[in-house]
């Protein structure tokens, strides 16, 4: 016996074209400006690219086995950890504890949290262009305020902290806005039943507000995570390409980025970019497990 | 549905009236794409006066050289290039070879163009093997030596002659380093980096290549080229440190009275002439080696970079004709003297270097006009020139000899390291 078909009403059928001609631009959007190019720069580390995107020759996994093998690639992944592991971590705990001090009633805070705001309104490139100056061994604005020679960009053992700071500055305006905002939903009766029973500031803080603020917290380490080790800005910015700390602190994007558009070798880049799609995939899963145990929602 | 049907259509119109009506008036504006912000108000002029014979709008829009590579093979291949732009000796062979160029020869045919007047290397560089002319020279540019009289008067040290070795200029340079280091003042500076405008000229001063002529080897690594190098590396001994000029770079640190001297090409000329102590800077010609040390400079010894860009047309631009006149013009006589005049490039054509030796009351540039008396070679280039060119200025290559100057044994291995990366880039080619 044949199933009789649910036929939809007028009503629902112009609601779902509707529906459809919302989602249909951001869509296209998706399609055209992320899959597309993403299945495109897969394909693309299987060739040696031509010039101009003719004349590609199949190279099967060549690409591939040169970056595995490349020591170059291997040194500007651990760079990009590198930074990562400044820019998140600092960014989240300044960031924590402004929000909680922003948070609360006094004058003055609205006018606080503008300016530790601002850093995410100037232009990336703006950005690095200053603190390039700043950190500038001769005429940079640290060195002769406190009379030193530190060689902030050109030190291959510091360029990279120098470079941190730089991230953790633009990004902590961010990270306060989302911390407060779920400050705010911590309802004030866990503080009042926390000062009922004599606790400190600083046990209210770790007891109440850290493992409330946990699903806050959790977002704002992965997106930041993953936007950390997809930094290249900062590098391509303040480093010239003759710095002689360039090769402990050039990102992997950056080195796509000089494969791929300097040396228009494109399938080479391509190969570099998918190793770091890898690496975050994997530190996406690892995250997704901890999710599980850290994070505690209502 | 109707209604919708009915507007559209309506719109549909409208576009084709003033699509019809756009064509007859002359209201689209040719866009020239270019690197250097010092030219620009030159060309604008010049341009400005072939609009008023044509009617044509000319825009110029100026482009970091980093990213007008990065923009313009973009374009390439997305299919939107500039109308009008610059071309260069490292990439033009391979937009030729893709047929990306506009192809000038029946234009140069029909307008009578006598391409006998401009530098045969550069008519050479951007004609293709079969024949085909793809881009006109536009100018030419040669090396020279600037230095800052305030401080070679504070340190007592004589001024640069056109007689100079390059020990000559280590000398004096040693001079300065010693007596202004405790003003933090270096006696020269050179990075990795200042190649057409440094260390290239020493190599073929010592009779090394860069690249061979085939444009297909190099002898960077073999004792001639490595003498050159170990004259560099006697140099950056009294210069200012790599790391130095990598965060500043040589010309601001000159402009900041912090070096002695520096070497320089003719395009920058316009930069110092508007800084703000322009009245201490003086030019003098460019060192050479007395390599059979006779004390005299003889045939070979003295050599200049020079280089020359091509105006160069879009392969699908949408008004070929129109560009191939504005190229056409700003290659004539009288828009290259006016080049010259301004003080925006030397010229393409052979000959008119007097205007140009004049274009900066108060600034004596003979020295890059006396250039062309020595030996001149040609920017080193080959196929896809960036693949080698970056990797021998950074680490793996000549950054590390800048690094420690004082050991001869560091610059003799990168120029063996040098050679290597060139040999494997051009055979990837």
């Amino acid at each position: 016996m044949a199933k009789p078909r649910k036929k939809r009403t007028a009503a629902a059928r112009n609601e779902a074209r509707w529906a459809w001609a919302f989602i249909l631009p951001t869509i296209i959007g998706l399609i055209i400006l992320n899959y597309y190019p993403a299945v495109e720069t897969v394909i693309q580390s299987f060739y040696k690219t031509g010039d101009f995107g003719m004349g590609n020759k199949w190279v099967g996994l060549a690409n591939y086995q040169k970056v595995l093998g490349s020591q170059e690639v291997w040194q500007s992944l651990w760079n990009t950890i590198k930074y990562a592991i400044i820019e998140v971590p600092f960014g989240v705990c300044i960031a924590l504890v402004l929000a909680v001090f922003l948070n609360k009633k006094l004058k003055g805070t609205s006018i606080f949290r503008t300016i530790f705001f601002l850093p995410m309104v100037c232009a990336p490139a703006a950005v690095a262009m200053v603190w390039r100056w700043l950190y500038n061994q001769q005429f940079g604005l640290l060195n002769n305020t406190f009379h030193t020679q530190i060689a902030w960009i050109s030190d291959p053992n510091l360029a990279w902290i120098s470079i941190g700071i730089i991230g953790v500055w633009s990004v902590i305006g961010y990270n306060m806005v989302l911390f407060i905002s779920g400050l705010q939903e911590i309802p004030g009766d866990y503080y009042e039943a926390a000062e009922i029973d004599g606790a400190t500031g600083i046990k209210q803080f770790f007891k109440i507000t850290v493992p409330l603020l946990s699903p806050t917290t959790f977002f704002i380490v992965q997106t930041r995570l993953i936007g950390a080790l997809t930094v290249f800005d900062l590098m391509f910015m303040v480093l010239d390409k003759t710095n002689v700390a360039l090769k402990k602190t050039q990102s992997i994007v950056y080195l796509f980025y000089d494969y791929a558009f300097t040396k228009s070798n494109k399938g080479y880049g391509a190969a570099v970019v998918m190793v770091l799609v890898v690496f975050i995939m994997i530190v996406t899963f690892i995250l997704q497990r901890l999710e599980k145990k850290l994070v505690f929602y209502n | 549905m109707k209604r919708i049907l009915a507007i559209v259509l309506a719109l549909m119109m409208v576009m084709g009236l003033t699509g019809l009506t756009a064509a007859s008036a002359a209201d689209f504006t040719i866009n020239v794409n270019i690197w250097d912000s010092n030219q620009q108000a030159g060309l604008q002029a010049i341009a400005d006066d072939w609009t008023a014979i044509t009617g044509v709008p000319v825009k110029i829009e100026v482009i970091d050289w980093n990213s007008y590579w990065t923009l313009l093979a973009a374009g390439a291949q997305g299919g939107k290039m500039p109308d009008v732009f610059w071309t260069h000796s490292n990439t033009v062979q391979m937009y030729m070879d893709n047929d990306l160029l506009l192809k000038l020869n029946d234009y140069i045919e029909k307008d009578g163009v006598d391409m006998s007047l401009y530098y045969e290397d550069i008519v050479a560089l951007y004609t293709r093997a079969d024949g085909n002319i793809y881009a006109l020279p536009k100018d030419h540019d040669t090396i020279a030596l600037l230095y800052n009289k305030a401080i070679f008067d504070k340190y007592g040290v004589a001024y640069p002659t056109d007689d100079w070795t390059w020990e000559d200029m280590y000398e004096a340079a040693k001079k300065i380093q010693e007596a202004g280091a405790a003003d933090g003042v270096y006696g020269m500076a050179m990075n990795t980096s200042n190649n057409q405008d440094g260390w290239y000229n020493l190599v073929y001063d010592y009779g090394g290549q860069v690249i061979t002529d085939d444009h297909k080897g190099t002898t960077i690594g073999s004792d001639n080229g490595k003498a050159g190098m170990e004259m560099v590396r006697k140099l950056l001994t009294v210069g200012a440190p790599q790391s130095v000029v990598a965060e500043t770079g040589t010309d601001s640190l000159f402009q900041s009275d912090k070096v002695g001297m520096i070497t320089q090409g003719s395009w920058m000329i316009n930069s110092f002439y508007k800084a703000e102590h322009h009245d201490d800077y003086a030019w003098a010609c460019l060192p050479y080696a007395d390599v059979n040390g006779n004390g005299q400079c003889d045939d070979g010894e003295r050599w200049s970079c020079y280089n020359g860009l091509g105006w160069a047309a879009a392969f699908n631009t949408e008004h070929p004709d129109e560009c191939a006149s504005l190229i056409e013009y700003f290659c004539s006589v009288d828009a290259q003297k006016k080049q010259a005049e301004l003080g925006v490039t030397m010229a393409g054509i052979k000959g008119i270097s007097d205007e140009f030796a004049n274009a900066f009351p108060g600034m004596d540039v003979s020295a890059f006009t006396k250039a062309e008396s020595f030996k001149l070679y040609f920017r080193p280039y080959t196929r896809n020139t960036v693949a080698w060119e970056d990797p021998i200025q950074q680490a793996g290559g000549f950054l590390d000899a800048w690094q420690n100057p004082e050991d001869p044994a560091l610059m003799a291995t990168a120029c063996e390291n040098a050679q290597r990366i060139i040999e494997e880039a051009i055979a990837e080619e």
